[in-house]
């Protein structure tokens, strides 16, 4: 105890301010991205939208899109531009929006193969990781087919935008209110900068896009480097009460609550993968967590909507937080069938454990190679 | 559970991890004291049993607790810096949870029906009793306040206490007092000695590097 430990020398308030900036220039960066779409027109559209017609096709692109930034907030965040720049139909995002969240269960897969040499805790840190895998695909099974025929989801998103559009009139008035007004300032600035270097339409269009894709991209991995700095004290003491406590529904909304402060869900279900490892944790107390993050994530579209002026925009993102509350209640709340996605990543895990090499065909597989050839064919 | 996340203060969790161990260094005492009083206090062996397996039962599951909140620890933070802490305090709730041990060692002494409570040595027997209790609250008392002085200071006159505690074993080896007479007080010498060598490896991990921890002063003969 003589050590003095490595203690973050910034002030939290400083923290708290640099990610108040942040927030603020993911805002922007949503906006540039909605303002970009517009650039190009309707043709720009319309050839998107052929690509991606397909309701499937807009699954496994969300899928690959959120493998590729390892960030399901960045995915739905450009979604919701996306939508809200009418580049994409809801209908369309509402598939990419369920990619992603299959997508995003990557990345404490991978955390899980940190394991691998040693046997008890690599299957235990694998069912850790694999059941929001599992979680996930199911919902997606259950989901996806529900909103095709009934369009349930969309509708009752639909009927909630309708009454937040006046509670959030700060976001969504018709004067655009005070965020959108704040956030259009930067990207008026870019525009204006463009347009005096003589840039057409297509080219500030383009650059537009880059400029609010990197803006997303770079102030939310701040954002949640930095609230992860602010938040590790009382990550820690919330989870060492679901350790004390188990899980149930506290620990789905100390899930959610952990997850939208650090705004990433993966860095919630990573931080359990070691704790299951070491067995300390229970894969079913561990579950609840990871249901509650998978609703905390959905914090980062609804705020990314916020500087959208299409109302589209926050259908979208009440759709991916209505899709997760959904699996919530299906996969947990229902007894007979909570046990399924943790059966499932158990099953895995037992034949992970047996053939280590199955392991690289089921990540590739799931999480490249299928999304790759489901874009190909049904696009 | 959820309040959890709202508390104040949310950054002192070794700090916390720490107040865990002042408290199970605290509950050693109080066995330790129940233990030693039915051997040297007169106090009845079956009075006290259940209250000191409640005791041990509670830093055993107090190292448990420590162990998990390290871990979780070591998830969340992931901090290189945080490691020879954390190494540290694994050691040392190791030694703590002995030391409760060899407390319920002492009681069951009493409870195979010995009771020096009336013995001719009975008060160099309280010396001995008084001097280790007051040394796991000194202990405790510097844990809680890091006072690594103190702790060197301590430590400094600790072997000379180990060495007391071997002279009084080869003494009860060579007595011709009758085994129902030496064995006892073998086997307490005995027994303090492992506390007190425990309690000076809590105490090395003020003063000492992780890699020198247990190893106060190489020059000493061994503390086994």
């Amino acid at each position: 105890m003589s050590t003095e430990p490595g203690r973050d020398r910034v002030p939290p308030w400083v923290r708290v301010l640099l990610v108040l900036i942040l927030l603020y220039l993911f805002l922007a960066g949503v906006k540039a991205l909605e303002s970009g779409i517009r650039e190009f027109g309707e043709d720009l559209t319309d050839s998107l939208f052929e690509r991606v017609s397909n309701p499937l096709a807009g699954l496994f692109v969300g899928i690959l899109a959120t493998v590729l930034v390892q960030s399901s907030s960045v995915t739905t965040s450009t979604i919701v531009g996306l939508v809200g720049g009418g580049v994409l139909p809801i209908e369309v995002a509402v598939p990419m929006v369920m990619g992603a969240n299959i997508g995003t269960t990557v990345t404490n897969t991978l955390a899980s193969l940190g394991f691998l040499r040693r046997t008890d805790e690599f299957r235990r840190a694998f069912a850790g990781a694999t059941m929001h895998d599992f979680f996930n695909i199911c919902n997606v099974v259950v989901m996806l087919p529900f909103e095709l025929l009934t369009r349930g989801l969309t509708k009752i998103a639909q009927r909630m935008a309708d009454l937040l559009g006046g509670v959030l009139s700060f976001g969504h008035g018709e004067s655009g209110g005070l965020v959108q007004t704040a956030v259009k300032a930067p990207v008026r600035l870019f525009e204006s900068l463009l347009d005096r270097l003589g840039c057409g339409d297509s080219v500030t269009g383009a650059l537009l896009l880059v400029f609010g894709l990197g803006l997303i991209f770079l102030a939310l991995a701040y954002i949640t480097r930095n609230m992860k700095l602010v938040m590790a004290g009382r990550i820690e003491r919330s989870l060492n009460a679901v350790l004390a406590k188990g899980g149930g529904a506290a620990a789905i909304v100390i899930g959610m609550i952990v997850t939208a402060a650090v705004q990433s869900s993966s860095i919630t279900t990573s931080v359990l993968v070691p704790m299951i490892a070491a067995g300390v944790l229970t894969l079913r107390n561990a579950y609840p967590v990871t249901l509650g993050a998978n609703v905390g994530t959905t914090i980062t579209a609804l705020l990314a909507s916020l500087a959208i002026e299409n109302p589209a925009g926050l259908v979208i993102a009440l759709v991916h937080l209505l899709f997760n509350l959904s699996g919530l209640l299906v996969w947990y709340v229902i007894p007979g069938l909570r046990g399924i996605p943790l059966a499932l990543a158990e099953r895995l895990a037992f034949v992970a454990e047996k053939r280590k090499s199955f392991v690289v065909v089921y990540v590739v597989g799931v999480f490249v190679i299928i999304p790759l050839v489901g874009v190909l064919v049904f696009q | 559970m959820v309040w959890e996340f709202f508390k104040a203060s949310g950054d002192q969790q070794l700090e916390e991890i720490e107040g865990l161990i002042v408290e199970m260094l605290l509950d050693c005492r109080h066995t330790f004291d129940l233990a030693v009083n039915a051997v040297v206090g007169g106090t009845e062996a079956a009075a006290v049993g259940k209250e000191i397996r409640k005791s041990d039962r509670g830093v055993n599951k107090a190292e448990r607790r420590v162990r998990r909140q390290l871990v979780v620890h070591v998830s969340v933070r992931g901090e290189r810096a945080d490691l020879p802490r954390v190494l540290v305090t694994t050691s040392i709730i190791k030694d703590i949870e002995r030391i409760g041990d060899y407390a319920k060692n002492v009681w069951d002494l009493a409870d195979g029906g010995i009771d020096l409570s009336h013995a001719d040595d009975i008060d160099r027997l309280v010396e001995l009793r008084d001097r280790t209790s007051q040394l796991i609250g000194e202990t405790a008392r510097i844990i809680r306040e890091r006072d690594a002085e103190s702790a060197e200071s301590l430590l400094k006159g600790l072997d000379d206490v180990l060495d007391e505690y071997d002279e009084c074993i080869e003494a009860q080896i060579e007595s011709t007092d009758t085994p129902r007479d030496a064995v006892p007080r073998a086997l307490l010498c005995r027994y303090l000695k492992r506390i007190t060598a425990h309690l000076m490896n809590v105490l090395t991990s003020l003063v000492m590097p992780f890699d020198r921890l247990d190893y106060y002063d190489e020059d000493k003969v061994d503390r086994d």
